[in-house]
């Protein structure tokens, strides 16, 4: 069976992960998600939008395993890879204090799941007043720094003071969290046959799509050096191209994160690389896939 | 025929102080009729008397404010700790004190368990011992072929051998923050925090709901209860779900489950569903399963630099713990369940955490008044004097670690908060001197199920290395002992039922071997526990 993509959803209390979700929700992506929730907010995930008896929300409390001996949040997750039919994504929504990363960090651990993007969003109105409380902050900047893509909620425009306290801890690139088309597109493994054979590149003004559909065999040596040194920008990679040694790799960027594994079949070959438009430059992309010739 | 039982025992001490010492309680319909000497049901018309405890002490059931389900369902499994434990059948295990020693335990577990079957060791811990660090090697000489795990005392670290690691696909080629591996690129076996642990535990089909949450945990509770002289136990994190509750109330309802059991809810959706659950528990209560109560998570330990300290923080200079509830939603929390009439257990192990909730407790309060609330800090371990007046003044209730003094006092000074704070930690003395309501507690199966025990670690504060941490904080033997009964009692708002051996109250005693006055106070712990009275029922162990 496929691993399951998880992706973790962070940010503190009220800054939108919730309403986010709802909208990742009523997208047209055409997947079965499944939402584990480990946050108490002001707003529910909207039942409504949920399509199918694959697709639910489950409630989780928050602690570390020794205080609550409990762990029940990679209980939950164990269950759902339990299911007979288990969804096509699976997105935890992350209380307002925890970090992202050490939830995430069981879809590197567990091989029935894949590591899919920790986003976090950020409260436009009131981070900066977060960041001031001594008491919280710390944790806050945890969730920003494991970030692979941040989102800004509430602002359509750029303050000023938001933009400063994310420049002083060291953030320069995010996406509006309304711009729900570009977050999906990253937190969404894209699907290679449909992408591939696209007429042409599809446009949205903040993400940028490179592709390629006729890899050569690489050898694990040669994928892992490339791969090793992505150029910058690129916020999610796929890629299933043959092996030298006989049958596929599969290739999995996503931010910092670097996943390759061998498969023996492979219905499309190819590759999909996806970044902001204003940090990923097309052609930096090409040569670097082409370095190895 | 008479349905008046009259239970003689060599003495009785009732914590009433009406009668403080009796030699005979009459029972009828699992209460207590009468206190007193050899005619004190005469009044009541005729009796019999049962004179199978008459060698024995009779204190008020005990009451355990702070434990965990688990405590009893955890000795499915093979306990590899450092000290010296009793499991709920009764058999003894010898604490372990080496790495060869727990190869050896596992070893014998493995040679009788059926083909391919895991082995799962719980309780390790090493920071008392300077043997080599548990690999997956050593693990591996328990069994080569099946999966061998054992998790740490702590929860945030196991060690996995390699059929184990195998298992869940861990390989030189895992890439993942807590898999640790050697010089050789392979992993150790060591696997830390729960995203590491948990692809092995799945598989070893270790799930920590089912030791909490299941009719063989109730009944390891029960069996667990009763070799403490426990009658009324809490399970302070209860992970119930709907379709648990009829399990529970099945099983304590059997006329023969001899305790009394109070979950405390996991405090999980927001504040407004939390507070419509608990109420809707509240409704379903009976005798023996008292529902309603929410358990609020804050802070983390302190052995684990993950509580929320004041200033001056942790002497090596960790950074302050981590928030699992932040300052903010325990506002929100507080401020709901307050109004709508929820009591509340709250976890605080630092100082400021304690003080946040403190807060968030009084700003309720002013919002919506309920002197009766009896919320209650649970842990407080690092409450100083200002902490308590103020929650003395709030009429929040303390329930205080009085364990840690011995299991981790030693280390407190040492490594955490230093020789200082570490001797007025678990201030109990400083609590009643303030008026508190208290209670003290073992936080089983962090620390063994055992009020007597909790008891002489608040009388004497002796650490493991036999040192006295803070003498001016002990208090006395009759202090202690209302504590473990009365005064756990109240936290539970359960105290005009149970807590004493007063007429019209549960008939739940406690069995020991001695009197607790009559020995010397550094041997309290020491008193054999003989079983329990439970509504009237003789429990032997």
């Amino acid at each position: 069976m496929n691993p399951l993509p998880l992706s973790v959803i962070g940010g503190y209390l009220g800054a939108g992960k919730t309403t986010l979700i709802n909208r990742l929700l009523a997208g047209d992506h055409g997947l079965r998600l499944t939402i584990l929730v480990n946050d108490f907010g002001a707003i529910n995930i909207d039942s409504a939008l949920l399509q199918s008896v694959s697709e639910d929300t489950i409630e989780l409390t928050n602690g570390c395993v020794c205080c609550t001996l409990s762990g029940d949040l990679f209980y939950a997750v164990g269950d759902v890879l339990e299911r007979p039919v288990r969804p096509d994504h699976l997105l935890i929504e992350a209380s307002g204090i925890a970090d992202p990363a050490k939830i995430a960090n069981v879809a590197l651990t567990e091989k029935d799941l894949r590591y899919s993007g920790i986003l976090t969003v950020i409260d436009g109105l009131n981070f900066a007043q977060h960041m001031a409380d001594t008491r919280i902050a710390p944790q806050l900047l945890a969730q920003v720094h494991c970030a692979d893509m941040i989102a800004v909620s509430k602002t359509d425009q750029h303050d000023v003071e938001l933009t400063r306290t994310l420049e002083e801890i060291c953030i320069t690139s995010w996406l509006n969290a309304d711009d729900i088309g570009a977050l999906s597109r990253i937190l969404f493994e894209p699907e290679l046959p449909r992408e591939l054979s696209a007429s042409r590149p599809t446009t949205h003004p903040r993400y940028v799509t490179w592709s390629s559909n006729c890899p050569e065999p690489f050898t694990e040596r040669e994928l892992r050096s490339l791969i090793a040194s992505t150029p910058p920008g690129i916020l999610r990679l796929k890629a299933v191209i043959p092996n030298a040694a006989g049958g596929y790799f599969e290739v999995h960027v996503v931010g910092k994160i670097r996943q390759i594994t061998r498969r023996s079949d492979a219905a499309t070959l190819g590759v999909i690389a996806i970044g902001l438009e204003s940090a990923l430059k097309v052609q930096a992309v090409d040569e670097w896939w082409n370095s190895t010739g | 025929m008479t349905d008046i039982q009259v239970i003689k025992a060599r003495k009785i001490l009732t914590m009433d102080r009406a009668v403080p010492d009796a030699t005979h309680v009459a029972i009828k319909d699992g209460r207590i009729l009468a206190v007193g000497d050899a005619s004190c049901a005469e009044q009541w018309g005729s009796f019999t008397i049962d004179d199978s405890l008459s060698e024995a002490v009779l204190l008020p059931g005990f009451v355990e404010g702070h434990a965990h389900l688990m405590a009893g369902s955890i000795w499915d499994h093979s306990y590899v700790g450092y000290h010296d434990r009793t499991d709920p059948q009764g058999t003894f295990w010898p604490g372990i004190s080496s790495t060869d020693e727990v190869v050896k335990r596992l070893k014998g577990v493995a040679d009788h368990a059926p083909d391919g079957a895991p082995v799962f060791g719980w309780g390790f811990d090493p920071i008392f011992f300077s043997s080599e660090r548990l690999s997956r090697k050593h693990l591996d000489m328990v069994s080569p072929d099946r999966p061998v795990a054992v998790l740490f005392s702590n929860f945030h670290l196991m060690c996995a051998n390699s059929a184990a690691l195998e298992l869940a696909g861990y390989s030189e080629d895992t890439l993942a923050e807590g898999v640790v591996k050697g010089e050789d690129g392979a992993p150790t076996g060591e696997l830390q925090e729960m995203a590491a642990m948990f692809p092995v535990l799945r598989r070893i089909n270790i799930d920590f709901r089912s030791l909490s949450q299941s009719e063989a945990a109730l009944e390891s509770y029960a069996k667990t209860a009763v070799r403490a002289g426990v009658t009324t136990i809490t399970d302070l994190l209860s992970m119930m779900q709907d379709e648990d509750l009829d399990q529970m109330l099945s099983v304590t309802g059997r006329h023969e489950y001899p305790l009394r059991l109070v979950p405390a809810i996991a405090a999980s959706g927001n504040p407004a569903q939390i507070a419509e659950r608990a109420l809707n528990l509240r409704g379903k209560s009976t005798d023996k399963l008292r529902l309603g109560a929410v358990k609020v998570m804050t802070d983390g330990s302190i052995q684990g630099w993950t509580a929320r300290v004041r200033w001056p923080g942790y002497v090596g200079g960790q950074p302050n713990g981590l928030w699992n509830t932040a300052p903010d939603e325990i506002f929100a929390i507080a401020d709901e369940l307050h109004s709508r009439g929820v009591q509340m257990h709250i976890h605080v192990n630092g100082d400021e955490a304690a003080e946040v909730c403190l807060d968030a407790l009084e700003a309720a309060a002013r919002q919506s008044p309920w002197p009766a609330a009896r919320h209650v800090l649970q842990h407080c371990q690092m409450m100083d004097r200002a902490l308590y007046r103020r929650a003395a003044e709030l009429g929040v209730a303390c329930n205080v670690f009085a364990n840690h003094i011995w299991y981790f006092g030693d280390q407190h000074a040492a490594f955490t908060i230093g020789l200082d704070r570490a001797r007025r930690m678990d201030a109990v003395r400083t609590a009643i001197d303030e008026g508190v309501s208290c209670a003290i507690h073992s936080d089983a199966p962090v620390t063994p199920l055992g009020p007597l025990f909790t008891a002489w670690c608040a009388v004497n504060r002796q650490t493991m290395s036999g040192i006295t941490l803070g003498e001016a904080e002990c208090i006395t033997v009759a202090e202690a002992l209302e504590l473990i009964t009365l005064g756990a009692a109240r936290t539970l708002k359960l105290d005009s039922e149970i807590g004493s051996i007063s007429p019209g109250k549960r008939a739940d005693f406690a069995i020991i071997g001695d009197d607790p006055f009559a020995v010397d106070k550094t041997q309290l712990k020491d008193i054999p526990v003989l079983g329990t009275v439970f509504g009237g029922q003789i429990n032997l162990i």
